[in-house]
């Protein structure tokens, strides 16, 4: 193909594609499951609130100040870190795909950069806020537990702190390389 | 609801094969990807559908979707496009002529992959046949400078299937 007349030629001959035939049933069933999906998600998110909540009362947290202090940074921790989340995926949904390509490159890497404020300066905080609260209501747990529950208990915790990093790390490393494809892509 | 599901699935039939064939340059011509793709295009067009004003055409509106959202995927493409084995599509036993077609057009397929996502996108709605004005409205460059950048590219692009 020495010219681009030829390619033109070449790329106009491609069969045509048909949609599939129960393609757009497909695209509708998938729509709905993309609705229901978001639904579930705040029923989870709901029931989660609802739960701690509960246990607090159960427990009558309520009259212990460490108690409070304790569950309050964990659940508050955990609870901020979700909804900066659902929010950082509502507002990546809602970025505006019908405007021109250079615009919505500008704004996706500002979301990028915002992200990666979250990433960088928020996530360690939160994490250093859960795991203050954890250390906090430790020796009420070593009172009231068990000697091999509170090892269990520990040992866990470290563990699920340890895959919680790797994987805060992981999905860092994706959003900067994100940004650095935006970037190159001019 | 009923009118608006009418609406789109005329939407859907009589813009699917452009949706497909540009997700197919950004997929290096993989079917399956090109296909997630293309519904990933048309659910962001059944969610925008409100907001579509007749200030442009429908294909540049729809056009503006697909190469935006062919964007938010590059990494995950990028990543099995580069996986993608050229001798993995032609493994049954076919005539010699299909062969080579089916060669030719992945040797196409790469040398539009091979371009950055800008000058891809641009190419791509070229080869569609879409006036450069509204190339121009989909990039969001001025029409003059989508004109030399055309002309640089179709010989970047002329190059790359010579394999010079």
């Amino acid at each position: 193909m020495n010219s681009f007349e030829e390619i033109q030629s070449k790329w106009n001959d491609q069969d045509k594609i048909k949609a599939p035939k129960d393609g757009f049933k497909s695209l509708m069933k998938r729509i709905e499951e993309i609705k229901n999906k978001q639904k579930i998600t705040n029923g989870v998110l709901l029931a989660t609130v609802l739960v701690l909540g509960g246990f607090f009362f159960y427990i009558s947290g309520y009259n212990n100040h460490q108690v409070i202090l304790g569950l309050l940074l964990m659940i508050g921790s955990l609870i901020i870190r979700v909804v900066i989340e659902l929010l950082s995926i509502k507002k990546l949904q809602r970025i505006n795909r019908s405007m021109d390509n250079t615009l919505f490159k500008q704004e996706l890497t500002k979301y990028y950069n915002k992200r990666r404020i979250i990433h960088i300066v928020i996530t360690p905080l939160i994490v250093l806020f859960y795991a203050i609260g954890f250390v906090i209501l430790l020796p009420l747990f070593k009172v009231n537990l068990s000697a091999s529950f509170y090892t269990y208990i520990l040992a866990s915790s470290v563990l699920t702190l340890l895959i919680l990093g790797l994987f805060i790390a992981k999905q860092i490393k994706k959003e900067l390389e994100d940004l650095r494809i935006l970037k190159d892509s001019q | 609801m009923k009118e608006k599901e009418e609406i789109f699935e005329n939407i859907y039939h009589s813009n699917y094969d452009k949706v497909m064939r540009i997700c197919l340059g950004y997929t290096a011509g993989n079917n399956d990807e090109a296909g997630d793709l293309t519904q990933e295009v048309f659910i962001k067009v059944w969610s925008s559908l409100n907001e579509f004003r007749n200030e442009s055409k429908m294909a540049t509106w729809i056009y503006r979707i697909t190469v935006n959202t062919c964007l938010t995927r590059l990494r995950k493409l990028k990543k099995k496009v580069k996986n993608y084995d050229v001798e993995s599509v032609i493994d049954v036993p076919q005539e010699n002529e299909t062969i080579d077609k089916e060669i030719m057009y992945e040797g196409l397929y790469n040398c539009i992959n091979k371009l950055s996502e800008t000058n891809r996108a641009i190419i791509l709605l070229e080869l569609e046949g879409l006036p450069q004005k509204e190339i121009a409205e989909v990039i969001g460059i001025k029409h003059e400078a989508i004109r030399t950048r055309i002309h640089r590219i179709k010989n970047e692009l002329i190059k790359c299937v010579n394999n010079e």
